[in-house]
């Protein structure tokens, strides 16, 4: 496809990310989902975590030079990206990276202010050389020097702790549980970043001018928590972590079925759907639950929602004998029927198995220059008349180093040169392509759309 | 006046109806204080966000949710009947009169809207409005997508964290798994900011290809709250679980990966602590050691992750003892100096009085006719540009009159 019949939105678009980990990847990937061309400037001397995770079965020390690209967050986060090597504490490379910038329409990046100014990257810096360029700056407690948390790390995990979403998960008797091993306020980040760009481009249609877009992560989080902090002035207690439920809805709960580590999530927001759950003919044949002191349905008042909020935990307990007598996906389907919300907890191989994702296909599987073909998800932003795709999964580390240096100006004898002396770096050994362990399987799961290098998609087995 | 009628903010003269609830609410209001119309078009029994908890104590009645006073910033309310006929011929100029429509009703209602049939149009589904209407982008907010299988399930915030995956590795091993952040509804939150992305990117490509005098696309958008959670949660399955078929089971507060990882008790509370590099380590060491004499805890054994892996309890207990001495904000303040990642963990109300938040003048009164003065929280983001215009949320019906005197 070319790039002038490529109509969707971003095409044209040119993004210079200096990123780590996931909160600017996740803003610079889903820009380049919708045809945005991003350039991903990376450097050995600081690596992005997802190209020193690499991958478990790639150990092999013979693999030691190639690790970097086999990662499964490189295609996550940068499928569709280009991975320029420029060693930018170099002057050689930093004036390389400012003429990569003159051609760009927005600068991407979530280092703290004061490491992207010690790279000469700070926001002057980079108008002097684009003035019409859009600076999405993304930190952890904003730019201003004089202000408390300023030279304050953030880290992805240490940030739904500070936000307030760790003290809110978990049940009231319990300590906090919190979410130490996923990071949504990263991509919550992102999401408002990009939410910010778009709005700078269409400003710049108009005005023709650049922007600079401080975004700290910490206003943006708490964001999330806005009626409870408008509450606080208003004499409303503090919320407090209380398992799955919710204030407008009961019953609202993960609740245990058949088999082992199994559960349904179940959310009853209305009398409609709580008068089809209390129908269901089983429902008072259930024996008492031997470890709750709980009252049968008709002996205590359920017709509305303040009935029910306040004999929440015996409903729990019929409603967990009722589910614990069935599969989870039986469950669901019969509360389904019932048009009442919910779902099987599906773990890892409850989504490889969910029959919405096999029809659905939300991920993608494109060409990899290191791993033959590789699997990443797909943006869920779906435009029927210009639909988001890459053409290729993740990029070897420094592979288009050699392309985007001659396509601004560069001769190759120069890139060869700074090649040579570690200015810039290209990809180890391209010839090297390695398949990962499931790929053989990609057909068989049925979870993927496969796209060529066209943008193209196929049936699979390119 | 929304500040889209004051012509303010870089969205200005744009129009975005809005049918959705908690999927859409935290998007538009963001995209209605960056001067967009938002309408949000209302039941006469007021839309549902009006009834939810926390209600402003001493008030009821469809102004007194927060949730309300919060996600409905900046926009503009019209009551509109879907059994009068006129209201129905009003909302059908709103759609025409609108550059974006966001719609969170299930899919067979998008299929087959009735009320376009009643002024003529037999039963046209959202692809049937966007050719009638080619200006027009229409996002469908659905709980699994406007196709499959299970397009017709219904779902909540709890729900679709349950039908992503991401649930299930949330919570102690003992217990059941949870949704992130409980009632805060952080998944919804993504969708709408998903939405609102979309709907922008559309009407920019839309004026662009305007002023080349190429025709309007016309565009549906098709977003799925179950791939809003898989979007953000390669963590807990495909593609990592695919590579390295390693579970990720549900692990509580603390990782045993080594020490000190996870949450640990502050005099007032928790803090949260990550140390893995060995710079890290050594600044906490160091400062244990200073606090409670603890020689033991220098030996350079405890610098490899793994020692610490097998001396857990031990590591933790010497850490505890450090901890618990001080407050969380203590040790947030100090431990940061010390170049440790340490945080607290904070709650609704420390949030509300932190000092960084206060010296950046986040804080924005807002003067409400039923609810009187509050504080309300800031733009979530900053620009070098005047971006920003926040009103307070509309009460029921407010600008009915004022937004269909327009149309005619």
């Amino acid at each position: 496809m070319t790039a002038s019949a490529d109509r969707r939105p971003l095409a044209g678009i040119r993004v210079f990310e200096i990123s780590i980990a996931v909160a600017a990847p996740c803003c610079g990937k889903a820009m380049a989902h919708h045809g945005a061309e991003v350039f991903k400037v990376e450097a050995h001397s600081y690596p992005d975590v997802a190209r020193a995770f690499g991958s478990a079965w790639a150990r092999d020390p013979e693999l030691a030079d190639v690790f970097c690209d086999t990662g499964p967050y490189v295609p996550e986060m940068s499928a569709g990206k280009r991975s320029v090597g420029l060693e930018l504490k170099q002057p050689e490379a930093l004036e390389a990276a400012r003429r990569l910038l003159a051609t760009c329409d927005v600068f991407l990046t979530n280092f703290a202010a004061p490491g992207i100014a010690e790279l000469g990257l700070d926001y002057e810096s980079v108008k002097q050389v684009c003035p019409d360029i859009i600076y999405a700056g993304m930190t952890g407690f904003g730019v201003d020097p004089d202000k408390p948390y300023y030279p304050f790390r953030a880290f992805g995990p240490n940030q739904a702790p500070l936000v307030g979403w760790d003290a809110l998960t978990g049940f009231p008797h319990e300590e906090p549980a919190g979410i130490p091993s996923i990071a949504p306020p990263d991509y919550m980040g992102g999401l408002h970043t990009m939410l910010a760009i778009v709005t700078a481009l269409h400003e710049r249609d108009r005005t023709g001018e650049g922007r600079f877009l401080d975004i700290s992560q910490l206003e943006t989080t708490v964001s999330f928590l806005g009626p409870y902090l408008v509450g606080q002035d208003l004499g409303v207690p503090e919320p407090f972590r209380n398992g799955n439920r919710v204030s407008w809805a009961a019953p609202a709960g993960i609740y245990r079925c058949a088999g082992d580590d199994r559960w349904i999530a179940v959310e009853v927001p209305d009398d409609e759907a709580w008068e089809a759950l209390a129908g269901l003919a089983e429902w008072f044949d259930v024996p008492a639950h031997d470890a709750v002191d709980q009252a049968a349905l008709s002996t205590y008042p359920h017709a509305t929602l303040a009935d029910r909020i306040a004999n929440h935990d015996a409903i729990d307990a019929e409603l967990s004998a009722w589910t614990s007598r069935r599969s989870s996906q039986q469950a669901a389907a019969e509360l389904q029927a019932l048009g009442i919300a919910a779902y099987e907890v599906l773990n890892h191989t409850g989504v490889l198995a969910d029959p919405q994702v096999h029809d659905r296909r939300p991920y993608s599987i494109a060409p990899s220059p290191r791993l033959g073909r590789d699997l990443f998800v797909r943006n869920p932003v779906r435009m029927s008349e210009t639909p988001p795709y890459v053409t290729r999964a993740g990029p070897n580390m420094g592979g288009d180093t050699v392309d985007v240096l001659t396509e601004i100006g560069y001769a190759h004898d120069d890139v060869d040169r700074m090649v040579a002396d570690g200015t810039a770096f290209v990809d180890a050994r391209p010839e090297v392509v390695l398949e990962r362990p499931f790929d053989r399987w990609y057909e068989s799961v049925g979870i993927a759309e496969f796209y060529d290098a066209e943008g193209n998609v196929t049936g699979g087995a390119q | 006046m929304s500040p889209a009628q004051q012509g303010h903010g870089p969205w200005s003269g744009v129009r975005v109806l809005d049918l959705t609830g908690l999927s859409g609410a935290y998007g538009t209001r963001v995209w209605a204080a960056l001067g967009a119309d938002v309408i949000c078009v209302e039941p006469p029994g007021g839309n549902p966000i009006r009834n939810m908890p926390p209600l402003a104590p001493g008030h009821e009645g469809p102004e007194a949710s927060l949730w309300w006073a919060y996600y409905a910033a900046s926009k503009r309310s019209v009551v509109l009947d879907s059994t009068d006929l006129s209201d129905i011929d009003a909302l059908v100029q709103l759609i025409a009169s609108a550059d974006v429509v966001l719609d969170d009703a299930m899919p067979a209602a998008q299929e087959g809207y009735s009320w376009l049939a009643d002024v003529g149009e037999a039963g046209l589904g959202v692809s049937g409005i966007v050719e009638r209407y080619p200006h027009l982008t229409w996002v469908s907010i659905t709980p699994f997508g406007m196709t499959g299988p299970r397009r017709h399930w219904r779902s909540s915030n709890l729900v679709a964290w349950a039908s992503c995956g991401l649930a299930s590795t949330v919570g102690f091993p003992h217990g059941p798994p949870l949704a992130p952040a409980g009632e805060i509804g952080v998944l919804m939150h993504g969708a709408s900011l998903h939405a609102v992305i979309g709907s922008m990117m559309s009407v920019r490509a839309r004026n662009l290809a305007a002023a080349e005098g190429e025709p309007a696309l016309g565009q549906t958008i098709d977003l799925s709250l179950q791939e809003v959670g898989l979007w953000l949660s390669p963590e807990t399955g495909v593609p990592l679980y695919l590579d390295d078929q390693v579970p990720r089971p549900r692990a509580g507060n603390r990782r045993p990966v080594t020490s000190p990882m996870g949450m640990y008790p502050a005099s007032d509370g928790y803090v949260a602590i990550i140390a893995i590099q060995p710079a890290h380590w050594n600044a906490v060491a160091q400062w244990v050691h200073e606090l409670t004499g603890n020689e033991g805890i220098l030996d350079e054994i405890f610098i490899d992750i793994v020692v610490r892996r097998e001396a857990l309890e031990a590591v933790d207990a010497w850490v505890e003892e450090l901890t618990t001495r001080f407050t969380k904000q203590e040790l947030f303040v100090e431990g940061q100096r010390r170049r440790i990642p340490i945080t607290p963990v904070n709650t609704v109300g420390d949030l509300r009085h932190d000092p960084h938040l206060e010296a950046v003048g986040w804080w924005r009164p807002e003067e409400h006719p039923v609810l009187g003065t509050y504080t309300v929280p800031g733009s979530p983001f900053s620009t070098d540009g005047d971006w920003w215009a926040w009103q307070r949320a509309p009460m029921l019906g407010e600008h009915t009159d004022e937004v269909l005197s327009e149309l005619t």
